[in-house]
């Protein structure tokens, strides 16, 4: 709540914010684009002006998929792709090979990647992990793990409250509303830094 | 008040609140989303009106223009091939005389096979006697659609509100909704004229000879000329009511400029980023964004260009055999002038190329350099940046 305080605040006071670029990488059915969507409504709801987008090769099952949310405290000029993010979303780990860090983060970037054990990468980043993949089967979401990446994601970059998240939630996801926010909030708890 | 939506459902927003009476379309990506956006609301409740699934753009053109002739306000949108088939009926849409809207969004036309934006579609429709407008994103296409009603109603001339495939379409921000008492106010319904008598039925298009086609095709051309006058009226008045307008061109930092860049739809925010570098580093850089292809604004461009050095139009677009279209209109509207600057064409962002800031400064540099124009376009993707 104190979070969700400063963050009005700052916004509602004029202030301006760097544009923060963020970066979700994933294949189809893990939910990259609707993550996206979601955690570009919960920062609308707390105030900021998010823009979100989405590339897709083949719109199936398994293909890799991009989708791509810049924040900013007032509109977004940025109509182009984002190279290299602030924070990126790592959704398939398997994809990392194809995708490698140093072309997708900015330095001192964050990042956080779905798995199952503490993720060691090169470079000079920040890293994060979490279990998405158990999180999701046990709250019986299969392979969709969009709401416990954001779960995580609100827990490691501390600058959105869960509250927010929440709120999203509610409004985005068709079916099985209580085992997303229960996936939700169990990766909120279970993120850790590397 | 604002929502977060996407420039297609922004558009499906400004149908609704146009109080469209009837929707004829057929689905084809990136239109899609529009189609989709208005089916719902009509199912829900939340928007009045009819929906008419066609088999074909061909079908939903001749349902629309039908409709229209009936006195109603009829809405459709489409895409690229869907565009391409719908041509022959656009001539008979404006021929008619009828108040269309049609929300189009950029696609390559096939072939190569491709999804991104190219506005080769709806330029390709440049001489089929509609109004084209050019948005930036999906605020702007909100706005636009129901001014388009406005000036469509009054002079009786169909109009395309074209916004770039996915980057306008497909990307999600906040777009501010307005008021229905004041969309109310602003576009009132219209007695529409029924031009079908069913107690006295009549054929509609007869055939004419060349003096009466002469006049008529007269009478149209000065009527579409006219149109931008009323455009910049609903323009203005839209912006006194709402606090938001475009005008059918939109000046840059050109008052002092040594060199312009000219666009034309969602690129134009990446370009207005690059002026604001471009002049930070001391180079008198400006920009105009055409909103307005038809009627082609003639006096705004020899206004706000004639007066530059040097005028860089980069065109998402191609006119194979000759170049970049807004590129060769904007050369031929200024020929007459006695001062005039030289074109440099550019031809990028296809099939929804990347177009970032830098892109844009390293052209205008490029440019700077320059000791000639050249005739045929320089491509940006075989440029080193």
């Amino acid at each position: 709540m104190i979070l969700d305080f400063l963050i009005d605040s700052y916004v509602q006071l004029g202030y301006s914010i760097q544009v923060i670029e963020i970066k979700f990488t994933g294949r189809g059915g893990n939910g990259v684009v609707v993550a996206a969507q979601m955690l570009a409504k919960a920062f609308f709801l707390s105030g900021f002006y998010p823009q979100c987008f989405s590339l897709f090769g083949g719109e199936r099952r398994g293909a890799p998929v991009k989708s791509f949310l810049r924040v900013n405290s007032s509109k977004i000029l940025l109509k182009c792709e984002i190279k290299k993010a602030d924070h990126l979303i790592v959704m398939a780990a398997d994809l990392l090979p194809e995708e490698p860090l140093t072309e997708n983060l900015k330095n001192g970037g964050l990042v956080l990647i779905n798995a199952d054990r503490p993720f060691k990468v090169e470079g000079p980043f920040k890293v994060a992990y979490v279990d998405a993949q158990k999180i999701a089967r046990e709250c019986r979401l299969g392979n969709i793990i969009n709401t416990a990446m954001l779960g995580a994601y609100a827990r490691i970059s501390e600058i959105l409250s869960l509250n927010y998240l929440e709120k999203a939630v509610r409004e985005y996801v068709p079916s099985k509303l209580d085992e997303n926010l229960r996936a939700l909030r169990r990766a909120y708890e279970e993120a850790r830094t590397f | 008040m604002a929502e977060l939506l996407s420039g297609n459902h922004a558009i499906a927003e400004a149908v609704r609140l146009s109080k469209v009476d009837f929707v004829a379309a057929y689905p084809i990506t990136p239109q899609t989303p529009i189609y989709e956006k208005i089916a719902e609301m009509i199912s829900e409740g939340k928007m009045c009106g009819q929906m008419m699934r066609a088999e074909s753009e061909h079908s939903a053109m001749a349902a629309c223009i039908s409709a229209s002739l009936a006195g109603v306000r009829v809405f459709t949108a489409s895409s690229s091939q869907g565009i391409a088939y719908m041509h022959e009926m656009l001539h008979f849409a404006s021929g008619c005389r009828v108040p269309i809207v049609m929300a189009c969004v950029n696609r390559v036309v096939s072939a190569p096979w491709a999804f991104g934006t190219d506005q080769t579609d709806t330029l390709s429709q440049r001489d089929t006697g509609w109004i084209q407008l050019y948005c930036e994103d999906g605020q702007e296409a909100l706005d636009t659609v129901i001014m388009a009603y406005k000036v469509s109603e009054t002079i009786f001339l169909p109009v395309m509100v074209i916004i770039d495939g996915f980057y306008t379409s497909h990307f999600i921000e906040p777009v501010e909704i307005p008021e229905q008492t004041l969309i109310d106010q602003y576009l009132p319904k219209r007695n529409l004229p029924n031009r079908f008598d069913l107690s006295n039925p009549a054929f509609l298009q007869n055939v004419v000879d060349p003096p009466n086609y002469t006049r008529f095709k007269k009478r149209q051309f000065d009527d579409t000329l006219k149109a931008r006058r009323l455009l910049i009226e609903a323009d203005k008045e839209f912006g006194e009511l709402f606090g938001r307008s475009y005008g059918v061109v939109e000046p840059l930092e050109l008052a002092d400029a040594e060199i312009g860049i000219v666009t034309a739809g969602s690129m134009t925010s990446c370009a207005r980023i690059a002026v604001r570098t471009l002049r930070s580093k001391g180079i008198k850089a400006g920009l105009l964004k055409i909103k307005l292809f038809r009627p082609f604004p003639y006096n705004e461009v020899a206004r706000y260009l004639g007066t530059l050095e040097k005028v860089i139009v980069i065109d998402r677009n191609v006119s194979s055999g000759k170049g970049g279209i807004f590129c060769d209109e904007l050369k031929a509207s200024m020929y007459n002038l006695k001062n005039r600057p030289e074109i440099y064409g550019f031809i990028g962002g296809l099939c929804g190329e990347d177009l970032p800031p830098e892109k844009f400064e390293k052209i205008t540099l490029s440019v700077l350099r320059a000791k000639k124009p050249w005739d045929v376009p320089k491509w940006i993707h075989r440029m080193r940046f």
